[in-house]
Parts: C-alpha cells; structure tokens; sequence
C-alpha cells in the first residue's frame, strides 16, 4: 500500500524529509505540501511528528539499516532523536549541546555504529535548520566534519 | 539471547537520576526485569544530592543476600541518585553512547523483556505514546494534558490496551505519567478502566510507592 506523507511548508520537517528521501526506493511513498505534517498509513493510523515519522519509515525499509544493526545502535539513535529534538530545535544553549555532539563525533564518521542512521539524519538536519549553527560550527572540529561530510552525500 | 553473546559476563546498567525526578517507568520495568533475569541491583547516593528521602533509597528492593557473588547473575542494575539535569544510561561504555532522557532508557529496558511488535506501524505506534507520555504528559501544560487524556480516552474505546491487543511500553509509560501527573482521579471514563486494568496486572507496585 502507498504511504502518503504531507508537510508543511511553513515548518519543514527536514530530518523527516530526508527520511522520505533515503526510503524511496524502497517503499512507495508520495510526498505532497500541505497544511499539517502527517504521514498517512492507513485510515487507522497516521503520525504526525517528525520522529515518529522517521521511525516508521526507517522501520518499514529495514534493509537501509536507518535504525541501527542491534538492540544497543537502536537505543542510540532513539537517543539522538530525542537530543535533536530536544536539544537542538529551536532550543537556547546551543553551545553546551554541541560540545556533547563533538565529543560523542570525536572517533566516529556516522554518529552510531558505521553506517548512516536516522541519528544523522536528524541531528544533521535539526543543525541545518538552527540558526545559530553557522556562526558557531567553526569551533567543533568534529561536529563540523561531520556536518560538512553529510552534507557532500547525495540526499542531502 | 537480549543480553548479548558474551554470556560469562555480568552486563552492568547504570543510571544516574535526580531524585527531584524519580523515574517510575524504571523502576516498574526494573521489577519486571528482576522476574525474568537474576538481577544485581544496588542504590547509590552521589555527593552531589542530600537528603535523599528512604524509599528512594530501597526503591529496587532489598539487598541481595548474594551480592558478593557477581557471577551468580546476569544484569546489574545500579541505580545513583545524582543532581543530573537529565537522566541517564550507561552500559557497555566502550561501543555505546550514554543515553539520556527516560524515556530512551525505557524503551532500551522494555527490549530486554519482549521484542517489540514486528508491525512497523504498531511498533511506531508505542514510540508515539512514549514520547506522548513523557512530553506532553508529564512536561507539558494543563491544556496540553487535557489534550492527551482525549486522545487516550479514543484510543482506549477502540483497544483493550494503547497499541492494540498486547500491553505493552506504550502502557506503562502512559499509566506512570498520568499518575504523577495527578490526573488520574479526573481522567474519562475509558482511561479509568485503563488504569484499573493496569493496576490489575500488579506491575506498578514500586511506582505507586513512590507516590505516596
């Protein structure tokens, strides 16, 4: 059956977006501008924010491996969703949340295990979108290798 | 098996919580843990909390009359009191990252009880109410939690339990934060029957201690 996610233009959900875009090849999905955000699945269930929406879709591709390989990559990227959302969208103190971001980046590529996951995809994009983020990407290394990495890949 | 190949090993979760904050959905998924698993568990105070009321301090039961013997069990479970301004998890530090806030620590717990549905709308379905739970409900503003008792209260007319046929995290998330949300006495009619229902099961325990 053929997902229907809808968003709002005036407040993109970029990580779920991404989502969409990395599991389109893969489900059958239309994306159309709307009103609300809402990912339609079926008469009996939609989601409407943005992490869960990226879990279901990372969920119904599991061959992309979005989620993590196992139980412990899965518990960090729930954990990355929540830090970018709570943390990193529209929150004050960003300094103190980026210092964790490097930290956490200082020996990684990909923010858990050794592929991409729904982690970089929201964190990435909860930092695309913050206004902050330009004037003080400079003074993590790692975060802003990272960013810079992500950024040069296809999607996004 | 859940608690990973390395089978001699004692697999050790830490958490530092505030005790401003006690976590109930942990303390609930704790004792059902301590069914399945044999369970080392231990409470700590950190120099950086005083006065930490005594049923925080028991809160994971009594001390095991084994616990010199760290190989007669499978999981630690140390809980420390801290001035944390979040809580959070470590375990197995080399390859993980700390985890923080409960409610990715509780869906961390609830895995190594049962697996998650394999539907991936149902599954989603209960990560939908935990984040519910623990932002709207527990965080968020009278209006905000009126808003959610609603959408329990439809859900609920429609299944036994929040995300369909099975109890599950969905369940024990949203029960502990109605009740420390204090609305329990004026939620509608199909929670009421929820929360007995959950209160039947005889799970939550160690959350109703901690409010009293």
């Amino acid at each position: 059956m053929a997902l229907n996610l809808t968003i709002n233009t005036s407040n993109v959900p970029l990580g779920a977006l991404l989502a969409a875009e990395h599991v389109k090849g893969s489900v059958q999905l239309s994306v159309e501008e709307g009103k609300d955000t809402r990912l339609h699945v079926s008469d009996a269930i939609q989601f409407n924010d943005a992490n869960s929406i990226s879990r279901y879709l990372a969920r119904v591709a599991p061959a992309l491996g979005l989620y993590g390989a196992n139980m412990m990559e899965q518990t960090e990227v729930d954990h990355w969703l929540e830090f970018s959302a709570r943390r990193l969208c529209g929150q004050p103190g960003l300094t103190e949340a980026l210092g964790e971001l490097d930290l956490a980046l200082s020996l990684r590529t990909f923010l858990v295990g050794h592929a991409l996951t729904l982690a970089d995809l929201s964190v990435w994009a909860a930092l695309k979108g913050h206004e902050e983020w330009p004037s003080q990407g400079k003074s993590f290394s790692h975060v802003n290798r990272w960013f810079s990495f992500l950024s040069s890949q296809v999607p996004f | 098996t859940l608690i990973g190949k390395d089978q001699g090993a004692l697999r050790d979760i830490v958490v530092n919580a505030n005790p401003a904050q006690p976590p109930l959905t942990l303390l609930v998924l704790h004792s059902l843990l301590s069914k399945r698993y044999r369970v080392l568990s231990t409470v700590h105070v950190h120099s950086s909390v005083s006065n930490v009321p005594p049923q925080l301090l028991s809160c994971l039961g009594p001390r095991h009359a084994d616990s010199y013997a760290r190989h007669m069990f499978q999981l630690g479970f140390t809980l420390i009191w801290k001035d944390v301004p979040k809580l959070e998890m470590k375990f197995s530090i080399q390859n993980m990252c700390p985890i923080k806030g409960e409610a990715s620590v509780a869906r961390f717990l609830f895995k190594l009880l049962a697996p998650y549905p394999s539907d991936p709308a149902l599954a989603t379905l209960v990560d939908s109410w935990v984040d519910t739970a623990f932002f709207q409900l527990a965080e968020g503003s009278a209006k905000e939690r009126a808003t959610v008792l609603r959408a329990l209260n439809s859900a609920l007319g429609r299944n036994p339990w929040l995300a369909g046929p099975e109890f599950s995290l969905a369940d024990i998330a949203c029960y502990c934060c109605v009740l420390k949300s204090g609305s329990a006495s004026s939620a509608p009619a199909n929670v009421q029957r929820w929360l007995k229902s959950c209160e039947n099961l005889g799970h939550f325990g160690p959350a109703k201690l901690l409010l009293q």
